[in-house]
């Protein structure tokens, strides 16, 4: 026995599920306005089907719920009832519903054909656009070719669903294919799958009132260790893994030190979590003792990897999360990841992302290795260095520094800086539209010495500098 | 030569401490397993397949002589294999251009950029930390710190012990290290020491005409205990 709600216009589905789970823990929600529940059980508590249904109004209106409330065999015409009926409350026995269902309006069938994915989708009928008992649902969109099959019912001249339970099966499916045959199953009230049952959302979350504020990491890790180990359990109960971490730190001085930790893969290790936090607790501390801890976490379905015996594997994100943190904590933030290319022509300019690299395909899946080509690489000089240059007939002749260990730098054995061989100048200019602009003319010199370097001149500036050395 | 599957559980079976459960042990230097070839075939060719891996190696050699060509080289190398490469960037040298020019995987290379304007004996300490971070995470085909740019005075004060903990960390791992400097450091007697000379190759003789073509790099490699000893010239490009 199923029974199924719908709420008029503006109430709120929340409501409407309170409603619903303070009688089953079956129910599905079926829209925005519409709930359909297992009420099977439930005659031993209330008594008959129409107490029930009695029971099911009575708890709507003290919640300020103004409901119709159907109770049948089926969910499908449990639906169908809520919605096409002018009695606020009807009950149907089991055997009944094509009885009950056969001078509902066709349209009905478009709210519930949605819910089946074998069954195309059917527009609202034009016909019938300010009933009441057939609300127009935004959810149910509109097929764009109008060549379904609740068209052709109504080409046919049928208007409800007791029309269409009427026809033959065999011609329905021979006419229509078995789309067809499921919305003649609809029409007599048939379901086409079982109720999917709504699963209460579970909060993944664990706090500790702290008898004596401790502070300091030290104890802290404790602490939190001891949250983490049953919400790491939980978490594997449920086959799910922590996506954020959330750490709330409710300090003595009444604020809340809170962070939040976005993981680069789903993560239910207690200890890696637990080092996750203190990692980013260590550079954001808390600014006074903590005398109460919480820990959540936002889940998300667990990793399921498959390992192989052919390719080695790439460390696990638990060890690459805890990696990054540490290597974050020791460098700075942003100094640690992958790089990144950026669209433009600016020299060395590039940016960072988090490292997070992928399983490797396996070695029949790899490509061939490219045809072997060693590039020259240039060390460059995150900030150029200053150089003072000789020019002589347009040419640099001589490169001095005061960086010691580089052209011609004084005190070291890299020569005098006298140029052997140069090349250029390759002017380059850009972002002349913004503050960053650039504009130089840049040379590839050796020395005497064998060391090749970039220099270039800041045609804006008229100074000299080295942009890194050929290595 | 061992089968490379057999040589990825071998490797997996030392990294868990069960290397005592084979029944025989290859011998170093044997097998695509336990080298990381550098992309250079010449190179290859003398070095019995490639860089070992569980060692410490080196690229030592002058500015201009192709330590950071052959290092990205080797990084490119390992990121084509489906590997993961680390480079602990001691005075933040690294160019994009140079790393994408070598064909490295982005996504396979961390990059841990030290801060060019610390003191170097401050900048040494923190990417020496990194790198043992690094090392200790595990999974690295390839890990390398460049210390390139490194006063020698800086690196005579560090601890003579120092390099002998990143050999002990990473025994027994997959991960062949390498250190990149101006000249050898730890002189590691289980890796191989490449010693480089190289020179800027310039084509045009006319001013105008005139470029720089390319580095003709010439690699010297020491390894008394690896019976390996050579010399071979690599020849690198301009992209």
């Amino acid at each position: 026995m199923f029974g199924a709600l719908y709420a008029s216009e503006g109430s709120s589905t929340d409501a409407l599920v309170g409603v619903a789970a303070e009688f089953s823990p079956r129910y599905e929600v079926t829209g925005p306005r519409d709930v359909t529940l297992d009420l099977s059980g439930l005659a031993r508590l209330f008594g008959s089907a129409r107490a029930i249904a009695d029971e099911l109004q009575r708890t709507a209106a003290e919640r300020g719920l103004a409901v119709r409330v159907a109770i049948a065999g089926t969910t499908t015409a449990a639906r169908l009832l809520a919605r096409g009926s002018h009695h606020a409350i009807t009950v149907i026995d089991p055997g009944g519903e094509p009885e009950a269902l056969a001078s509902l309006p066709l349209a009905l069938l478009a709210n519930v054909t949605n819910e089946h994915s074998n069954v195309p989708n059917v527009p609202n009928d034009p016909n019938v656009p300010n009933d009441p008992n057939v609300p127009n649902d935004p959810n149910v969109p509109n097929d764009p070719n109008g060549s379904n099959e609740l068209a052709t019912f109504r080409k046919w001249g049928l208007r409800t669903l007791g029309d269409i339970a009427r026809l033959p099966p065999d011609a329905v499916a021979a006419r229509l294919g078995q789309p067809g045959v499921q919305l003649q199953r609809l029409a007599h009230g048939e379901d086409l799958r079982p109720l999917r049952p709504a699963v209460p959302e579970e909060r993944f979350e664990r706090a500790l009132d702290l008898e004596w504020p401790i502070d300091g990491l030290e104890p802290l890790s404790f602490v939190l260790g001891r949250l983490m180990e049953p919400l790491a359990a939980h978490l594997d109960r449920r086959g799910r893994g922590a996506a954020v971490l959330h750490v709330r730190l409710h300090l003595v001085t009444r604020a809340v030190h809170e962070r939040a930790l976005q993981l680069p893969a789903p993560i239910k290790d207690a200890r890696t979590l637990r080092t996750l936090a203190l990692l980013d607790l260590e550079s954001h501390p808390p600014a006074a003792a903590i005398d109460r801890v919480v820990v959540a976490v936002d889940p998300t379905p667990a990793r399921v990897l498959q390992f192989s015996l052919l390719t080695r594997p790439l460390p696990s994100p638990e060890q690459i999360s805890t990696l990054m943190a540490r290597l974050s904590a020791l460098m700075g933030e942003g100094r640690c990841g992958s790089p990144v290319a950026v669209d433009t022509w600016q020299p060395g300019a590039f940016a960072m992302k988090p490292f997070a690299p992928s399983q490797p395909p396996s070695p029949g899946l790899r490509t061939a290795a490219p045809p072997h080509r060693c590039a020259v690489a240039l060390r460059r000089f995150r900030i150029p260095v200053p150089a003072r240059v000789r020019v002589e007939q347009g040419r640099p002749i001589r490169v001095i520094t005061d960086r010691r260990g580089l052209a011609g730098s004084v005190g070291t054995n890299s020569g005098t800086g006298s140029v052997a061989r140069c090349a250029g100048p390759w002017r380059t200019a850009g972002n002349w539209w913004t503050k960053g602009t650039w504009e130089r003319d840049e040379w590839d010199v050796t020395l005497s010495d064998g060391a090749t370097y970039c220099v270039f001149r800041d045609r804006g500036t008229d100074a000299w500098f080295l942009e890194g050395v050929v290595d | 030569m061992s089968h490379p599957a057999a040589a990825v559980l071998e490797s997996a079976l030392r990294a868990r401490k069960l290397d005592r459960t084979l029944t025989t042990a290859l011998q170093p230097g044997k097998g695509d397993g336990l080298v990381a070839p550098t992309g250079a075939t010449a190179l290859d060719a003398v070095l019995h397949g490639g860089l070992p891996r569980g060692e410490l190696s080196e690229v030592a050699g002058a500015p201009s002589s192709g330590r950071t060509t052959l290092l990205l080289q080797v990084m490119a190398a390992a990121t084509h294999r489906g590997e993961i490469a680390a480079l602990v960037d001691t005075f933040d040298r690294l160019d994009l251009g140079s790393i994408v020019a070598a064909g490295i995987d982005l996504d396979r290379l961390l990059w841990i950029r030290g801060e060019a304007s610390s003191p170097p004996d401050r900048a040494i300490e923190r990417a020496l930390k990194a790198l043992n971070l690094v090392l200790q995470s595990g999974g690295f085909g390839v890990a390398a710190i460049d210390l390139a740019d490194a006063p020698s005075s800086a690196l005579s004060r560090l601890p003579f012990t120092t390099w002998m903990r990143v050999q002990r960390t990473i025994e027994g791992s997959e991960t062949a290290c390498l250190i990149v400097g101006p000249h050898p450091i730890a002189r590691s007697a289980g890796g191989v020491t490449l010693s480089l000379g190289g020179a800027s190759r310039w084509a045009g003789d006319a001013d105008r005409s005139r470029r720089i073509a390319g580095l003709d790099v010439t690699v010297r490699v020491v390894s008394p205990r690896r019976r390996v000893e050579g010399e071979v010239a690599v020849a690198a490009e301009f992209a």
